[in-house]
């Protein structure tokens, strides 16, 4: 397969991801439950933080966003392929013309897409009843569309796993996702935390989405713009590339 | 050039060989069955030759391009029909045919073509905006065969495609089969129904535990083990007492009743019908028809994979 490919395939490839994730977007997530499932998550994940503190509801807006970034859109390839490895549908993507980059490319689309339209939603409600302020639109849609993307692509990853059964990989999932919560700086600042601290919180791409995202609401970046944004870029292509590497592996 | 070209093919997994150093060749415009039993190897050949699965040894080239490494160009020349049905149930027939479409890289104006012209074949057009969950078994099987049709391929891969179908689907798909092969298409047809196989390919394999056992026409097949010819006799009813006294005639290897059917397997049908006659005389009992009739493909196809009938034999 690697041989024969070239400007023409990926092409392909790039048409079949969008048909793919246009797929799934039909099958799986534009459908009124799921979209209330997908808001009320950050909507408790909200009043728990928030009851019994003095903190503003709307201070906990940014975390809230990142952290929505992170759970639903790393949730939609691991229980999509799951889905479809069970229904049979999985080898028709298999078999298909296009390579397994397409496949990983195009599940990857459309967790964005759909985990990016939630963030949306959370920033305008926000927005009408807390009034939160965006201080920068193009950083905060960009922080959105890039942690969307990057944590879509980690659920690639993981979704790569050869099992029909959803809560398999779910659990797998937990393991990565409950921790990278608390090392990003979402709860604690990064500043507050002792250098160890920091050293690790660097590792995970969270701590980059949730410091762009802080700065499109007029917070302070640790990092900087340009490096919270280089870095979900790495992050992403890494999670592409391993997700590809796996699927091969377990197809072989 | 050939449609498929397969060599020494050959798959592992860990120390089971489903597939063991299997080789044959379909011509253009051929429709090759792929017979045996369960677990024989059929899915996992399918597998291989569409590029889902690796093979451990061996090559496999689809119309001139090595499966392993032209995996794309080959695939876009090919149509699969897997034996599940795996469409979406959440999409219409529409988007089904739509979503495959694309995923082939069928332009819009062809693939809407297409699909309509597919839909109206398969006697589905009047429900393509229909949700495929409500579909039956019969229409989702046509459904996917309509699928597998989307981007005109050169080379269709059919499993089991009439497998526990209702009579209308059934000679729907076979007669689409049929117009395909006329129109040049190569199918590769791996099925449980010998029948089927008998009336549809030109040329069979069979496969056993991973390799090949025979591959030829049905009929030279059928040839080839003429030990299996049979004496048929009708009764208006066929007691115990009957059926054990042909049982006991020399030069009968089986005897299996099929209902006020008896068939006599031997190598010697004339010689077993005239002792038969003559031991049926001496009983007083007197058949409604006599035949005597050649191996059928399931024969060759029990003699050659070993199955057991379960059926009365003297031994082999």
């Amino acid at each position: 397969m690697t041989m024969e490919y070239s400007l023409h395939y990926f092409r392909n490839d790039l048409h079949g991801a969008w048909a793919i994730a246009k797929k799934d977007l039909v099958i799986y997530y534009l459908k009124p439950n799921i979209y209330m499932s997908g808001l009320l998550f950050p909507v408790f994940m909200l009043l728990a933080f928030a009851v019994g503190k003095s903190a503003p509801l709307a201070t906990l807006i940014p975390g809230l966003i990142a952290i929505t970034s992170l759970f639903s859109a790393s949730s939609i390839e691991p229980v999509a392929i799951p889905i479809e490895r069970r229904t049979k549908t999985f080898d028709r993507l298999l078999s298909a013309p296009v390579s397994l980059f397409a496949l990983v490319l195009g599940e990857s689309l459309s967790g964005l897409l759909f985990s990016g339209s939630i963030c949306l939603m959370l920033v305008i409600g926000a927005a009408i009843l807390l009034g939160t302020s965006v201080t920068s639109l193009p950083v905060l849609l960009s922080a959105i569309a890039l942690s969307c993307f990057t944590f879509a692509a980690m659920g690639a990853v993981f979704s790569a796993y050869p099992t029909e059964n959803v809560g398999e990989v779910m659990s797998l999932l937990n393991l990565v996702r409950l921790p990278l919560i608390f090392i990003s700086g979402v709860f604690i600042p990064l500043e507050t935390m002792p250098p160890w601290g920091q050293a690790v919180a660097r590792c995970s791409p969270l701590t980059y989405g949730n410091d762009l995202i802080q700065h499109g609401f007029g917070g302070p970046t640790h990092f900087g713009i340009a490096v919270d944004v280089v870095l979900l870029l790495v992050f992403s292509a890494l999670f592409l590339a391993l997700g590809y590497f796996l699927y091969r592996k377990f197809n072989e | 050039m050939s449609a498929i070209q397969v060599t020494g093919l050959t798959k592992r997994f860990g120390t089971l060989t489903a597939v063991n150093r299997v080789s044959f060749t379909v011509p253009e415009g051929e429709i090759f069955g792929y017979l045996g039993p369960n677990g024989a190897g059929k899915t996992t050949t399918i597998r291989i030759l569409t590029g889902i699965t690796l093979p451990t040894e061996g090559t496999a080239t689809i119309l001139g391009h090595d499966i392993v490494r032209e995996t794309l160009t080959a695939r876009s020349h090919m149509g699969i029909v897997p034996e599940t049905s795996n469409i979406y149930d959440d999409l219409t027939a529409w988007q089904n045919l739509m979503f495959t479409a694309e995923l082939y890289h069928v332009g819009k104006t062809e693939r809407e073509k297409r699909a309509r012209e597919l839909l109206e074949t398969f006697q589905l057009l009047d429900r393509k905006d229909d949700k495929v969950h409500g579909f039956s078994k019969g229409m989702k099987r046509r459904l996917t065969l309509a699928m597998g049709l989307v981007n005109d391929p050169q080379l269709l891969f059919l499993d089991e495609p009439t497998s526990g179908l209702d009579v209308q689907s059934n000679l729907i798909i076979r007669d689409v089969i049929r117009d395909l092969n006329d129109r040049g298409v190569t199918v590769f047809l791996t099925t449980h129904n010998i029948e089927e196989a008998n009336a549809l390919c030109h040329r069979v394999a069979i496969i056993n535990r991973g390799t090949i056992a025979a591959i030829d026409t049905p009929e030279r097949l059928k040839q080839a083990i003429e030990s299996v010819q049979s004496v048929e006799l009708v009764f208006d009813h066929a007691s115990p007492d009957v059926v054990e006294m042909l049982h006991r005639i020399p030069g009968v290897s089986e005897v299996r009743k099929e209902g006020d059917r008896v068939r006599l397997f031997t190598p010697d049908p004339g010689g077993v019908l005239e002792a038969a006659m003559a031991s049926l005389k001496e009983t007083g009992v007197r058949p409604l028809a006599v035949n005597t009739q050649g191996p059928s493909l399931e024969d060759v196809f029990v003699r050659l994979t070993g199955l057991d009938r379960g059926h009365n034999q003297k031994g082999k």
